[in-house]
């Protein structure tokens, strides 16, 4: 059980990871990119608000991530 | 590294140097200009009235160092009095703060030197800065203390020379009659503008466990900062209107290099320029070295990684602590993020002032019987206008300072929280997290699949996004399960 469990946690952590760096990347491209905010369709007065939901949401992401694959190293080592 | 104490090396001139060389700042070379244009003459009132203001709180400061000469200044006396967040809390405004003048200080070391050598870079400098005076406060508090003291004279006697250059000068065109066109409340806001000239006068706090003596030192030296420092902001406030008129001034960026100018030509300038220069590197070494004393108790109590309260066994230092808050000093410099996060420095070192009144208050009240070599006069009328001043100047601080202020709040009740409940308090947390994400991420894609969003998408992007918003939901549901689960796959 303890096998599929860390395998699990190792993958989801990844993801997570990824999801949370391109969240953050997408942050910085809502307010570069004027076509990727008409392909969104994000208004010039919520462009800031988009940018903070994708900011909070790719560093929760990444601490919800680095902990899985944190935890699951610690273990393998104990 | 070994788990040595720290050393009582510093005097009386080395303590009261670096809470005159803590408080003077290139700030006082520059804010003069634009508090000249909301007071008038009267600036110097408000340069007196600052001194006041200040001398409130230092004497608490003087009364609770001599009591609890324990490393951590505030922090240390918040958590006699309060313990728990509070103490944390003030502690983290003091280490962050003092970090931010580390870098602010550094950078305007920089920017200074860029007027004798045009062609450095200002980051790069900023930053070596800050390496020197990392290794300097390394290398022991005597070193620490002995630099301080051979910068800080100089600064005090390029300073004389002008005061007495000025008083002394035939070329005055300025008039010296106290003239305020805003009124009270002018010289109200002109005072909260510069009261930053007054901060750092508390480093000698923050050293107290390295002061000799210090049921005698610390209220000598901080009494003497106080006096030292009200009487040179004054005298150079009488001299600057004595020279030029306000109109003169309000809009000369270096209006202490401009003053000088007039009345000593160009040596008047470069004289000034290296002054500025002085009060920079003065301002990164006693931020060093505070940010560094305020770590090493929050570690000492728990807040902070142990390896933080390790002291160097030959130096006689805590370098981790040093080392630590020195890379994020110099990070601040590097980046440039100093200049819109120094405005946090002033609602820091402010709420530290609020908050060493109110322990004042406290532990005469708690702990009536404890060794007090000094006590504040007219208590307790002293600490409450110390805390009526300190929190009268939070209302004249930009509104982006309070809101910085209010963030840094959060991140530290998100440190403490971390630090203060177990693994498995983080791992429910942030389980309850993944699924409140997962939760949101599944009515999205329902919003989005049966267009229920009031936004116009094209085809393609709808279902990109619907594919998207489906397996956020499904893989921070896993996540969730795994972090809530946690505890009982332990047992």
């Amino acid at each position: 059980m303890r096998r599929p469990r860390r395998i699990v946690s190792l993958v989801v952590g990844l993801v997570q990871c990824g999801f949370g760096g391109l969240a953050s990347v997408l942050s910085y491209f809502i307010y570069s990119s004027s076509s990727l905010r008409e392909a969104l369709a994000i208004a010039p007065e919520e462009v800031y608000l988009y940018m903070f939901i994708s900011s909070v949401f790719g560093v929760l992401s990444i601490v919800s991530g680095v902990m899985l694959l944190v935890q699951e190293n610690g273990r393998r080592q104990g | 590294m070994g788990t040595s104490k720290l050393k009582r090396e510093l005097g009386l001139l080395h303590a009261t140097m670096l809470g005159i060389g803590g408080a003077i700042c290139a700030g006082v070379f520059v804010t003069l200009g634009y508090a000249a244009t909301l007071a008038g003459t009267a600036l110097i009132v408000a340069m007196v009235l600052c001194g006041i203001i200040n001398l409130f709180t230092m004497l608490s400061y003087a009364e609770l160092g001599a009591a609890l000469p324990s490393a951590g200044g505030e922090y240390t006396y918040a958590k006699a009095s309060f313990g728990g967040f509070l103490s944390f809390a003030t502690g983290w405004f003091e280490w962050i703060s003092n970090m931010f003048y580390a870098a602010f200080s550094a950078v305007g070391f920089a920017y200074l030197l860029s007027y004798v050598i045009p062609t450095i870079n200002i980051p790069l400098v900023a930053v070596s800065a800050i390496i020197v005076f990392t290794l300097v406060n390394i290398k022991g508090v005597k070193e620490t203390g002995m630099t301080q003291t051979s910068l800080v004279l100089i600064l005090l006697i390029l300073l004389s020379i002008f005061v007495a250059y000025g008083f002394l000068t035939s070329q005055a065109t300025g008039v010296l009659d106290l003239k305020a066109p805003g009124g009270a409340f002018g010289v109200l806001r002109a005072s909260a503008f510069v009261f930053v000239v007054y901060l750092g006068g508390e480093a000698i706090a923050v050293a107290q466990a390295e002061i000799k003596n210090p049921g005698k030192t610390i209220p000598r030296a901080i009494l003497l900062t106080c006096f030292s420092l009200m009487l040179v902001y004054t005298a150079i406030s009488i001299v600057i209107f004595r020279i030029v008129t306000v109109e003169s001034l309000a809009s000369q960026s270096s209006p202490l290099a401009y003053v000088a100018e007039q009345f000593m030509g160009p040596v008047g300038v470069g004289m000034v320029t290296i002054a500025g220069i002085i009060a920079a590197l003065t301002s990164v070494n006693t931020s060093t070295m505070a940010h560094s004393r305020v770590a090493y108790a929050l570690a000492r109590d728990g807040y902070f990684p142990k390896r933080m309260f390790n002291v160097h066994a030959r130096f006689s230092t805590p370098t981790i602590a040093v080392i630590a808050g020195s890379v994020f000093t110099a990070a601040f410099a590097a980046t440039g993020i100093v200049n819109f996060v120094t405005y946090a420095t002033d609602f820091g070192f402010i709420i530290g002032f609020v908050f060493v009144n109110l322990s004042l208050i406290k532990l005469r009240r708690d702990k009536p019987n404890l060794a007090r070599p000094f006590k504040v006069p007219f208590f307790p009328l002293t600490p409450i206008l110390g805390i009526a001043t300190s929190l009268l100047l939070i209302f004249f601080l930009e509104p982006g300072t309070l809101v910085l202020g209010l963030e840094l709040f959060i991140f530290g009740l998100v440190v403490y929280y971390v630090r203060m409940v177990g693994n498995c308090g983080i791992c429910s947390a942030v389980g309850g997290m993944n699924f409140a994400i997962s939760g949101f991420s599944a009515l999205m894609a329902v919003l989005l699949v049966t267009d229920s969003l009031p936004i116009t998408l094209s085809h393609d992007m709808l279902w990109l996004l619907f594919t998207i918003a489906v397996v956020i939901s499904a893989v921070y549901s896993v996540a969730g399960i795994l972090d809530v689960t946690k505890k009982v796959q332990e047992e």
